[in-house]
């Protein structure tokens, strides 16, 4: 199957599409105020541009913070469980029922808490992106084959030996799986936020444009940061596959 | 030859969900250094737990497991090292880095190791896989790399539980030969765990028969014989028809069936 | 029985926890066990919140329809996705692009375009139940093993045929597990939806509550919504083992 053949459908298509989208706004068919042409669209980046950077740069800001919170207490957290045994049996259901629960329901009582502005989005995709990462890595560490650890043990390793050079090697790929999936969690976790409670923010960029009626700056100001979410996870995965490749690992 | 390794009225019984298992019962035996000494029994007779107790993974009951004049309470990787049927390599690991693993945890400096890994890996005909990834390797050739990663640590004893069990007829064979050059050549004492006739009379100086479970020693051979073995020789048939002998009821009985 | 004790210690250490700060504390924030409870109980008689049941029946309504929209849209776009192997891996990663975007920034746009009635959190929901559907259908039709299909058709099996004795046995589990995973995205983009904006359903009582610091009624409410999000889950569940009991 070619490579061609495949690109040129996603690029004929997509370029249809907004031919189609460009000619149904001219015509008038659909209400500009809802639904603007996309060369509508791109003036509006011109005018909303500074902006929606500035917003878009406190957003990521933010989501940082709380990504390097996530995956610290994530990954320090399931270590923990994964290894003592009792604890994790006992941790473990109130770890389950909190990561399967919208913590949207918690987003009210933390803004009362912590008010509006940096600190609430923070906190909140912290907690948003911790879940995952902890169940993961605990799931990984309790998991790491046996086989390995009698190996490591049989040839006299001390107990940090064994972490250091078994149990933490071999949750790597997991690790990695489990950042990738922080990221959006974590991002998702602050837009929320700054929706919800924001002054700030790529959030409530969109929500206050939203809220104006004004169309071709929203659907700029989505693309771009959809296109900034894209480009992270893809050079997350891009980071990934190489540190696989590096470990010998199948891609 | 005083004997290297001394086993004294061991015992160890399994707690397990359907009531308590005997897995060894009042076992006594020796090794003297050089030796090549199989144990061989039935599945479930408990040999690859009293291979445990002499690396040190499995503390016996009763008795006393003494190797070098030191009672054995935990691995002892300067004196004993191990090879699992499983290799068990770090898959994130290279050849190199593997067989280099029990060097690593010992402290023993980068340069050193690398030379030290490097050397056998002639010995091990992996000299052309050092950079290559446990999952680029065969079956055979990742056992290899684990009986490399035993042999770096240059201990007097290296225990090995069915190494060869995962392999198909013609590499054990081939496997087997090669564990031979590299005993002769190293002098190691060697105990050797095993449920194929073939590898004990082909590779042993000396054949341990363990009973079905509660393990027990039930006759042991000595095979004075030289290398390589003429398996179709007069001694070689008649001790092969006595472990056979000796194997089959024991074999039978692990299958629960009375013997005749 | 350790860890029963454990457990048991844990949920009482943080009610504890709870009602002593609850009493202590500021009051609009920290409302101890024992002021929620009753709470509760006001909320269930129809007190403090009487329209509860409407409200109710709206969200449920909202999650309904999203849910029967993505469950036709994303077995629609999977199996074409899946059967078409142009079409696939043309419109595949597109569609892998499009979930690594968080889908709560589509939701200003569907406000605006749909307003803040139902509608926008039917299509918010929507949007959220749709992806894993598809990306479920796509990996159970990837799992299903060549080597079966090859052998129905050796027996002589046509196309449809070989579809509903082959693969679609085969991918069930996978479908199924989607299928759920659906559901509770579907429900909590619903939610979510009410919460960020909305003049009815639970999440906007939620929002009343919060906004006019009646903490004791918003923690009710929560009650109520997690009671609604768990019993969907666990409705799910259910279904989810009698699928499996078929497969294997």
């Amino acid at each position: 199957m070619d490579t061609l053949r495949v690109r040129a459908v996603q690029v004929l298509s997509v370029t249809a599409l907004l031919l189609a989208w460009e000619g149904v706004a001219r015509a008038g068919w659909v209400d500009p105020l809802f639904v603007p042409a996309p060369s509508a669209v791109l003036r509006a980046f011109g005018r909303i541009g500074g902006a929606a950077l500035a917003g878009l740069g406190d957003t990521l800001l933010k989501t940082a913070i709380a990504y390097v919170l996530a995956v610290v207490i994530g990954v320090g957290g399931g270590i923990l469980l994964g290894s003592v045994r009792p604890l994790r049996q006992a941790v473990n259901p109130f770890v389950i029922a909190l990561y399967g629960m919208p913590k949207i329901l918690v987003l009210p009582w933390i803004v009362l808490f912590l008010g509006f502005g940096a600190t609430p989005a923070v906190v909140y995709a912290t907690i948003h992106g911790v879940f995952p990462i902890l169940v993961l890595v605990t799931g990984a560490v309790r998991d790491v084959d046996r086989t390995l650890v009698t190996v490591a043990r049989a040839f006299g390793a001390r107990r940090w030996q064994l972490y250091w050079k078994v149990v933490l090697p071999a949750i790597v790929p997991t690790v990695l799986a489990g950042m990738r999936l922080g990221i959006v969690f974590c991002l998702l976790g602050v837009l929320v936020v700054e929706m919800f409670a924001g002054v700030r923010g790529m959030g409530y960029v969109l929500s206050s444009l939203a809220n104006g009626f004004r169309a071709p700056e929203l659907f700029a100001a989505t693309a771009l940061v959809s296109a900034a979410s894209i480009v992270i996870v893809l050079s997350l995965d891009v980071l990934n596959d190489h540190l696989s490749q590096w470990r010998g690992e199948p891609r | 030859m005083s004997e290297l390794i001394v086993v004294e009225g061991v015992s160890k019984r399994y707690v397990t969900s359907s009531g308590p298992v005997d897995a060894l019962r009042d076992i006594s035996l020796s090794v003297g250094g050089g030796e090549f000494c199989t144990l061989i029994g039935p599945s479930g007779c408990g040999k690859s737990t009293l291979l445990g107790m002499l690396g040190g993974l499995v503390t016996a009951d009763t008795g006393r497991v003494v190797v070098d004049g030191r009672p054995v309470e935990r691995p002892d990787p300067r004196r004993v090292a191990t090879v699992f049927q499983d290799p068990g390599l770090f898959p994130w690991r290279t050849t190199l880095e593997n067989v280099e693993f029990g060097l690593e945890l010992r402290g023993v400096p980068a340069a050193h190791r690398r030379r030290v890994a490097t050397d056998l890996l002639g010995p091990l005909g992996l000299r052309d896989f050092a950079a290559k990834y446990p999952r680029e390797l065969s079956g055979g050739m990742r056992q290899r790399v684990a009986i490399g990663r035993a042999l770096a640590i240059d201990t007097p004893i290296v225990l090995m539980d069915e190494p060869f069990g995962a392999l198909d007829e013609q590499t054990r064979v081939l496997m087997g030969e090669w564990l031979l050059d590299i005993w002769r050549r190293m002098r190691k004492t060697v105990v050797f765990v095993t449920h194929s006739l073939h590898e004990a009379l082909a590779l042993s100086t000396r054949v341990v028969v363990m009973t079905a479970r509660p393990g027990r020693i039930k006759s042991v051979l000595q095979l004075p014989m030289p290398y390589p073995r003429a398996m179709e020789s007069v001694e070689l048939v008649a001790l092969r028809a006595k472990l056979w002998s000796d194997i089959r009821d024991e074999s039978l009985r692990a299958m629960g069936e009375a013997t005749p | 029985m350790k860890v029963l004790a454990i457990r048991v210690a844990i949920v009482v250490a943080l009610l504890g926890a709870w009602e002593i700060v609850g009493r202590t504390a500021n009051p609009l924030l920290y409302v101890p066990p024992s002021a929620a409870v009753p709470a509760l109980g006001r909320l269930l008689a129809r007190d403090s919140y009487p329209d509860l049941a409407e409200h109710l029946l709206l969200t449920l309504r909202e999650i309904l329809v999203a849910y029967a929209l993505a469950i036709a849209a994303g077995l629609g776009c999977g199996f074409a996705l899946g059967f078409n192997r142009l079409v696939g891996r043309a419109y595949g990663p597109i569609l892998a692009a499009l979930y690594a975007v968080p889908a709560v920034v589509w939701y200003p746009s569907l406000m605006l375009f749909f307003g803040l009635d139902a509608a926008s959190k039917i299509a918010f929901g929507f949007l959220l139940g749709f992806f894993p559907i598809t990306l479920a259908v796509l990996a159970g039709i990837r799992q299903v093993s060549p080597q079966m299909l090859l052998v129905a058709r050796a027996f002589g099996a046509d196309g449809l045929t070989a579809f509903r004795k082959v693969t679609l046995p085969a991918m069930l589990f996978t479908l199924v597990g989607g299928l759920r995973t659906g559901l509770a995205l579907t429900v909590i983009g619903v939610i979510v939806g009410e919460i960020l904006g909305s003049k009815s359903g639970m999440g906007s009582l939620i929002n009343h509550a919060y906004g006019l610091f009646r903490t004791a009624d918003y923690i009710a409410l929560v009650v109520v919504t997690l009671v609604l999000i768990v019993g969907s889950d666990a409705l799910a569940s259910v279904i989810e083992h009698r699928a499996q009991r078929w497969t294997e």
